[in-house]
C-alpha cells in the first residue's frame, strides 16, 4: 500500500457528504449549453464559480481556456494538470435543464461533460474538506474546442503555449468508470460531402444520386486491404442526406474515422481515400469533397509505467474493475509532448450522447477517489522517473 | 400617490450576492431563516432545488436553516425524493390535522408558518426548471439590508416586444396583463410599480404573513400584496430582480380558473375595505366550455375561494411561538 492508496476508501466516505456541492456544480454547469465553438457562457460560469471556491488565480490564457491555479508548496515541482473539456455536443436548440431522481441526474451533456468539469470544480473545496495539500501547483483547466470539429484545439493551444515543464496529467471524463486510458491511437476523422446541381437533372437522363455516390465511396472503401499489424480500422460512423422518398437526393455526407497504432498507416489509408473520393469525382461529375475534421497522432504510456501502475493499484483499493481501450481525448496531446497522463471515468450511465443521458450519483464518489489518489501518486513521483 | 416606490424599492439579486456579508448580517441580527416549498407532483423538479439550495445556502454559507416541503397530496415520488435529499417533508393534512383539509397552494404556506423556525421565511414554488440560489438570497437580501423592508417579491424577465421594435424585459405574465395589472391601475394604482405581483416567489417576516389571511388557492398572492399594503403600506415591500425563470407553461383554460379565484379574491377585499358594495353574493362555479364529440359541453369547476384566518388567530399557534411571558 502506498500512502496515496491508503486513505481512498475514506475519502469516498468524505465525498459522500459532499454530494450537494458535487451535484450543483455538476447541474450548473450542465445546464448552460456549450457547444464545440460556443463555450464562453460556461466558461464564465466556471470562472465564477473557481472563484466563489476561493480560487485565487482564476484567469484564461490565450485561447480563452479557463484555467484555475491552487499552489503547491514546493517552488521545484512542475505543476500538474486536471483538465476536463468544456464543450458538449448538444446545440443551444436542447433544452439543458436537468432532472435529479433519487439516484440519477438526466439530462444533455451530463455525460459528456458536465460531470466532469462539475468534478473539476469541485475540487478545491474537496481538497479542502480532505486536508489534501501539494507539492506542485494543481491546474484545473477546462479546454474549450474539444470535440468533433474542435480537434482537440483548446488543449493544444493550451499546452503549446505553456512554457514550463508539466509533471504529469488527468484527463476527467463523465464516464465510464473503470475506464483506464493510457494510449491513443493515430486517427484521422473526415467527412465526404456530395453535391450534385439540382439544374443537371433536367439535362440529364441518368441524373447522378449524391447517396448512391457515397454509396460507391463506402464499396471502394471497404475493398482496401487493412493490415493487422499495424492494427488498422476504418469506423463509418454517421451518414445522412436526401429530402424525401421519392426525390433524388442532391446532397450527403458520409463521416467517418481512420484509426491505427501506426501514424503512417492512417496517413497511407487517407491518402486510398483521398485517390477514390477524386476518381469517383471525376467519373460522376459532381462535386465530392474529402474534409479533414479533426486527427491526432498515436502515442501512449507502457503498461508498465509507473503512473498506469500506481491507477490500477488506486482502482484495486476501491474495488474498481479497469478496462483500457485507446482514447481520443485530451490524453492523445499530453501524450504526444511526453507528458505522463491518464484518463479516468468518473461514473456509469447510459445514453452517453443523448438528450436524455442519464449519470449515477453513487458511483461517482468511488469515481472521484480514484482522480484524487491519481493526483496524490503524481505528487509522490509516479511521473517522475 | 407614491411613484418613487418603484426607484427605491426595487433590487437586483446581484446586489445581494456577497452571501457572506449576508450571513453575517443574519447571525448579527439573531435571525433563523427558513425555505418552504410547496409541492404536488414536482419529483422532477423538487430534487434539484433541494440540492442546490443545500449545498449553496446551507453548507457552503449557512444562510438558510432548514428546507421545508410542505406537498398537498402528490401521487408521485415527490416526498419520497425530497426526503431523500434531506429535506423536512411534511403531508399538508397531518400540519394541524384537526382542521379540515383543502387542496390548494395557499394552505400549505400558511400550514407551512406552523412547521418552520425561521424568522424569516422564503416561499419558491418547487417547479422552477432554472433554479439557482439566487432565487433564495435574491429576495433575503433585501430584508438583511434594509431594517425597514419585512416582504419582498420576485419579477422576471418576460421580453416583450416594445414600440421600438427592441426586447424589454418588463411586464408580468397572461393573467397579470390581463386581469391584475388593470384592477391595480383603477383601485389602487400605486401597487402596478409591483411589475410581477403573480409571481410565486417571495419573502418575508413570520410577524408579517403570521397576520395574513390566506386565501388557500391562487388568489393567495393577490391578497398578500393588498392586505401588505392596506396594514403597513407599500413601503415595507420590495422587489427583486431574479431574471430569468423557467417554468411550466399553463394553458388558457388553467389560466381561466387562476383569473377567476384572483378575481374573487381582489372583490372580496374590496368589499371588505368598503370600497364596493355587491348587491348579491358571488358565485363559485368558473364555467367553461368545451367540445366533446361534436357537442359543446359546460365545463364547470368550483372555486369557493375559502380563506384561512391570520395563524396568528390559532390558539396553538400562539402558543408554539407567541408562548405568554415571551418577548415579542
Amino acid at each position: 500500500m502506498h500512502a496515496y492508496t491508503d486513505k481512498l476508501p475514506e475519502f469516498v466516505d468524505v465525498l459522500r457528504t459532499m454530494m450537494d456541492t458535487i451535484m450543483t456544480n455538476t447541474v450548473l454547469v450542465g445546464q448552460v449549453p456549450a457547444p464545440t465553438f460556443e463555450e464562453q457562457a460556461r466558461v464564465d460560469l466556471f470562472l465564477e464559480r473557481l472563484s466563489e471556491f476561493g480560487v485565487d488565480e482564476c484567469t484564461t490564457d490565450g485561447f480563452f481556456n479557463p484555467i484555475g491555479i491552487l499552489q503547491g508548496s514546493s517552488r521545484s515541482q512542475p505543476p500538474i494538470f486536471v483538465v476536463a473539456h468544456m464543450d458538449s455536443p448538444f446545440g443551444k436548440e436542447v433544452d439543458h435543464h436537468y432532472t435529479v431522481g433519487k439516484n440519477t441526474i438526466t439530462g444533455a451533456g451530463v455525460l459528456d461533460n458536465a460531470l466532469g468539469v462539475g468534478v473539476l470544480l469541485s475540487l478545491p473545496e474537496i481538497f479542502r474538506k480532505l486536508d489534501l495539500r501539494f507539492e506542485s501547483d494543481i491546474i484545473l483547466a477546462g479546454v474549450i474546442q474539444s470535440i468533433g470539429k474542435g480537434n482537440l484545439r483548446g488543449i493544444r493551444h493550451l499546452l503549446k503555449s505553456w512554457s514550463t515543464p508539466i509533471r504529469g496529467a488527468v484527463c476527467v471524463e463523465s464516464g465510464e468508470l473503470g475506464r483506464l486510458n493510457y494510449y491513443s491511437d493515430g486517427m484521422i476523422r473526415c467527412e465526404i460531402t456530395c453535391h450534385v446541381d439540382p439544374a443537371q437533372e433536367r439535362s440529364q437522363r441518368f441524373f447522378p444520386n449524391a447517396i448512391l455516390i457515397l454509396n460507391e465511396v463506402i464499396n471502394q472503401i471497404m475493398a482496401l486491404r487493412l493490415p493487422l499489424k499495424p492494427r488498422t480500422k476504418i469506423i463509418f460512423g454517421t451518414i445522412q442526406g436526401g429530402l424525401k422518398h421519392g426525390q433524388i437526393a442532391h446532397e450527403a455526407t458520409l463521416g467517418l474515422e481512420i484509426r491505427s497504432d501506426a501514424d503512417t498507416m492512417v496517413k497511407e489509408i487517407y491518402g486510398d481515400i483521398r485517390d477514390i473520393v477524386n476518381g469517383l469525382r471525376h467519373e460522376y461529375e459532381v462535386e465530392l469533397i474529402l474534409e479533414r475534421v479533426s486527427n491526432q497522432r498515436a502515442a501512449s504510456l507502457r503498461y508498465n509505467h509507473p503512473l498506469v501502475k500506481a491507477v490500477l493499484g488506486i482502482m484495486k483499493t476501491l474495488g474498481l474493475e479497469p478496462f483500457s481501450e485507446p482514447s481520443e481525448s485530451e490524453l492523445s496531446i499530453f501524450l504526444s509532448r511526453q507528458i505522463p497522463a491518464v484518463t479516468l471515468g468518473i461514473t456509469r450511465g447510459e445514453g452517453y450522447q443523448q438528450t436524455d443521458a442519464t449519470m449515477q450519483i453513487e458511483p461517482m464518489f468511488k469515481g472521484i477517489a480514484q482522480i484524487l489518489g491519481t493526483i496524490m501518486a503524481i505528487d509522490a513521483g509516479a511521473c517522475d522517473g | 400617490m407614491n411613484r418613487t416606490w418603484i426607484k427605491t424599492n426595487t433590487f437586483h439579486h446581484k446586489d445581494f450576492c456577497d452571501l457572506n456579508h449576508l450571513v453575517a448580517l443574519k447571525r448579527r441580527k439573531g435571525l433563523k431563516i427558513s425555505l418552504c416549498l410547496p409541492t404536488l407532483n414536482e419529483e422532477k423538479t423538487i430534487a434539484k432545488e433541494i440540492v442546490i439550495f443545500k449545498s449553496e445556502l446551507m453548507s457552503r454559507h449557512p444562510l438558510l436553516d432548514e428546507i421545508v416541503v410542505v406537498d398537498s397530496g402528490s401521487t408521485d415520488d415527490t416526498r419520497d425524493i425530497a426526503r431523500t435529499y434531506g429535506a423536512d417533508v411534511y403531508r399538508a393534512a397531518d400540519i394541524l390535522p384537526h382542521l379540515p383539509p383543502y387542496t390548494g397552494k395557499g394552505e400549505n404556506l400558511w400550514r407551512a408558518l406552523y412547521v418552520t423556525q425561521g424568522d424569516i421565511i422564503v416561499y419558491l414554488d418547487a417547479d422552477i426548471k432554472n433554479i439557482h440560489h439566487r432565487f433564495a438570497y435574491g429576495l433575503i437580501g433585501p430584508l438583511l439590508v434594509n431594517d425597514h423592508i419585512k416582504y419582498t417579491k420576485a419579477f422576471y424577465d418576460r421580453p416583450i416586444a416594445s414600440v421600438d421594435k427592441t426586447i424589454r424585459p418588463t411586464g408580468g405574465g397572461r393573467v397579470t396583463e390581463l386581469v391584475i395589472r388593470p384592477l391595480f391601475s383603477l383601485f389602487f394604482p400605486e401597487l402596478t410599480q409591483i411589475l410581477q405581483p403573480l409571481s410565486g416567489e417571495y419573502a418575508g417576516f413570520r410577524e408579517v404573513f403570521e397576520q395574513l389571511p390566506f386565501p388557500i388557492g391562487y388568489g393567495v398572492e393577490t391578497s398578500m400584496i393588498l392586505d401588505i399594503y392596506e396594514k403597513w403600506g407599500l413601503d415595507i415591500m420590495a422587489q427583486v430582480d431574479l431574471e430569468k425563470r423557467i417554468h411550466r407553461n399553463q394553458d388558457t383554460k388553467a389560466l381561466g380558473k387562476m383569473a377567476f379565484a384572483i378575481l374573487k379574491t381582489f372583490i372580496n377585499r374590496k368589499i371588505s375595505l368598503g370600497m364596493i358594495d355587491l348587491k348579491e353574493e358571488l358565485h363559485d362555479e368558473m364555467i367553461q366550455y368545451r367540445l366533446v364529440k361534436g357537442a359543446i359541453e359546460p365545463d364547470i369547476v368550483q372555486i369557493k375561494g375559502v380563506e384561512r384566518p391570520p395563524i396568528i388567530e390559532l390558539p396553538e399557534y400562539r402558543a408554539k411561538y407567541h408562548p405568554p411571558g415571551a418577548a415579542r
